[in-house]
């Protein structure tokens, strides 16, 4: 029992990371079917980032701030110049262009940090033994906080204006645009928030999962699958894919063979796109966030 | 630095555009055995990707020791060119790099830094008759080779130590957690063999991949298994980690890792959780904690004040596979000149050589040089490496 407990808390803390960074495809995909393959890059920029400011001598929560600013801005300098002008953009075109941004981001990483990946230093607290189950502090921040971003975002859509004005424009683009929603600005929006939840899900899974130039790449594939399980345009189908898909891997790894870790995202995806395209967990065939 | 740049940001686009080329540099007009112009050294190491941690210090080493020997004036009046090309951690990068070192011409390759990758180099060093120095463990990259020769420490060598340090222990069932690549290929069965006087035997065999960062799945197993000690095999920082996560889990079976956890991103990333492990490591790690009658004494301390005042820093074990490949190269054009196949019997000759990672004697049967007295017992006590007392 102990044995299971273990493996479904060490799940559950690589799938909030997944969901946090399925959460990142969700926000700027529904507003412009986007795919944004730079997504995974955020997280590592993130953490490195952080690194660097840890051993520059900054407090955690300046950490924090100056590593998330970063990226959000990375994020919005990169709509800006490589979404903002295109005109008729389609998925396709989406995945080329972000494909390159995220290439150019991974050989910046590579220069300015090197390729040796390193961890943050955990962020406090005392690592626990409950019901034979050792639990450490660091996987408690990353359930935490991203319980409290999640509930924060579902309110952002469903409570404020801004969010509201988002949904408007994945559900009826021409509409919102009739009713004095700026498209531009809403695309711009979405990089932002994808921007924050990729540094936050980086920043957060830093200390454990650790941080490289080439860390994103597989951070990026996990959380698209995780994304695609709730069909790419639901947050609460992001946040499940994402923590489903983390504790299928250590459930598969810890009784199957841990050479499948790996393997089982691309399996789920292959079993969605085959069997159910539009995500197992969503219900409406609407765009519903 | 420039090689690293380029090939990086090359190898990112190129893997992602699935494009098959990579790298296509074209020059070298010198044919083998020409004994006039620069030495060709083509280093094929693992500067990005899982093997980071050993290929970015390797590299360090072979471009001082480069430096150091042009502006001494050079082998026998001859500089030396040395060529680096980052393999990404892959086999198939590997063998591009390697065949990119055949177009160029080089006289000698050092590397990979990692067992995969090297045995990908391999048969295209011994149908090209190119020398080839190895930096990786497994014995099986120069088993029955002609061309090809290493420096780091066989496993059987190492294992050795490992199942010594068990039989005085009096443990019998060993738990082993090992890495997924070729380094950790055949540590179950070798150890198997090398224990079967003393009736030490694996009970459990975990593995994870090179550059895993979570691994609460395995160690359960491990638990569970219920081993006298366990070992784990694999390099920073993924032997970090899993030592790491298995202080977490509370695992109290004693730990054994194997040496390729000798440099400091071992010790940082471990911090305390790798005290009370026991590895079997190369000198280096513990030089100045050895008697000043050690043969490698000299040797190991003008590394580290060598590489200290190039880079401010400590070198590691892996560093010192990389230096004692160069110098016994150097040595070999000393001798017999760029001429490929004396090359090549020079270093199948080389008898006593005292390099920082042991004192190597290589025989046509055995193209490692090393034996089981290239390693001593270490442990590690307050975060640093310390000689296991009482042997």
């Amino acid at each position: 029992m102990a044995d299971l407990l273990q493996l479904l808390l060490a799940g559950a803390s690589v799938g909030a990371v997944y969901a946090l960074t399925a959460l990142g495809f969700v926000a700027v995909y529904t507003v412009s079917q986007v795919v944004n393959l730079a997504q995974g890059e955020f997280a590592a920029l993130a953490g490195l980032v952080a690194i660097s400011a840890v051993g520059g001598g900054l407090p955690l929560p300046a950490v924090v701030v100056l590593a998330v600013g970063t990226v959000v801005i990375v994020a919005a300098v990169m709509q800006r110049l490589t979404i903002a002008p295109v005109k008729r953009m389609t998925t396709l075109l989406s995945i080329i262009l972000t494909l390159g941004v995220s290439t150019t981001l991974k050989a910046a990483m590579l220069l300015i940090w090197g390729a040796e990946g390193r961890g943050l230093t955990p962020f406090g607290g005392h690592d626990l033994t409950v019901a034979g189950v050792s639990v450490q502090a660091q996987q408690l921040w990353i359930l935490g906080v991203t319980a409290v971003v999640a509930v924060a975002v579902g309110w952002f859509y469903e409570r404020t204006l801004a969010g509201k004005a988002l949904r408007a424009c994945a559900e009826q683009p021409t509409a919102a645009r009739l009713v004095g929603i700026s498209i531009a600005r809403a695309s711009l929006l979405s990089f932002v928030i994808a921007g924050l939840l990729g540094a936050v899900a980086g920043v957060l899974a830093s200390p454990i999962y650790f941080s490289a130039w080439d860390s994103g790449l597989a951070l990026g594939l996990k959380g698209f699958v995780a994304a695609t399980l709730g069909g790419l345009t639901s947050v609460r189908g992001a946040i499940a894919g994402g923590l489903v898909l983390g504790v299928l891997e250590s459930l598969v790894a810890g009784y199957v063979d841990s050479g499948l870790r790996d393997a089982v995202a691309f399996v789920v995806l292959i079993a969605v796109l085959v069997i159910r395209p539009g995500g197992v967990l969503r219900q409406r065939a609407a765009a519903g966030i | 630095m420039v090689g690293t740049r380029g090939v990086g940001t090359v190898a990112a686009i190129a893997a992602l555009l699935v494009a098959a080329g990579g790298c296509a540099e074209k020059s070298g007009t010198t044919g083998t055995g020409n004994n006039t112009g620069p030495i060709r050294i083509g280093a094929v190491l693992d500067i990005t990707g899982a093997g980071a941690s050993l290929g970015v210090p390797e590299r360090m080493t072979l471009e001082m020791l480069t430096s150091q020997v042009n502006e001494a004036g050079g082998v026998n009046g001859r500089k030396i060119e040395l060529i680096t090309e980052d393999n990404r951690s892959t086999e198939d990068g590997a063998a591009k790099a390697m065949n990119v070192m055949l177009s160029r011409n080089v006289d000698i390759v050092i590397g990979a830094s990692r067992t995969g990758p090297s045995l990908a180099m391999r048969p295209l060093a011994e149908s090209n008759n190119v020398p080839m120095i190895s930096l990786a463990a497994n014995a099986k990259i120069v088993e029955g080779a002609k061309w090809t020769f290493k420096t780091a420490q066989n496993d059987s060598a190492v294992l050795q130590n490992i199942v010594d340090h068990a039989k005085s222990k009096g443990w019998k069932k060993v738990g082993l957690l090992r890495d997924s690549s070729g380094f950790g290929e055949g540590v179950a069965e070798t150890l198997n063999e090398l224990g079967k006087p003393s009736g030490i035997s694996v009970v459990a065999t975990e593995k994870f991949a090179p550059d895993a960062t979570e691994f609460t799945a395995q160690l359960i197993n491990l638990r569970n298994a219920r081993a006298d000690m366990n070992l784990i095999w694999g390099i920073p920082p993924a032997a970090a980690l899993a030592q790491k996560a298995y202080q977490q889990l509370g695992i109290t079976t004693p730990v054994m890792q194997s040496h390729g956890i000798g440099n400091q991103v071992f010790l940082e990333t471990a911090g305390t959780a790798g005290d009370g492990l026991v590895a079997p490591l190369g000198r280096l790690v513990v030089a100045d904690q050895l008697p000043d009658s050690d043969p490698q004494k000299q040797v190991l301390t003008k590394f580290l004040v060598d590489y200290d005042r190039t880079y401010r820093a400590r070198p590691s074990t892996f560093a010192g596979h990389a230096y004692d490949a160069f110098q016994l190269a150097v040595e070999a054009f000393k001798a017999a000149g760029t001429d490929r196949q004396k090359v090549r019997d020079h270093l199948e000759r080389v008898k006593g050589f005292v390099g920082v990672t042991g004192v190597f004697t290589m025989t046509p049967d055995n193209h490692s040089g090393l034996g089981k007295d290239a390693l001593v017992m270490v442990t590690v006590n307050a975060g640093s490496w310390q000689i296991l007392p009482g042997r």
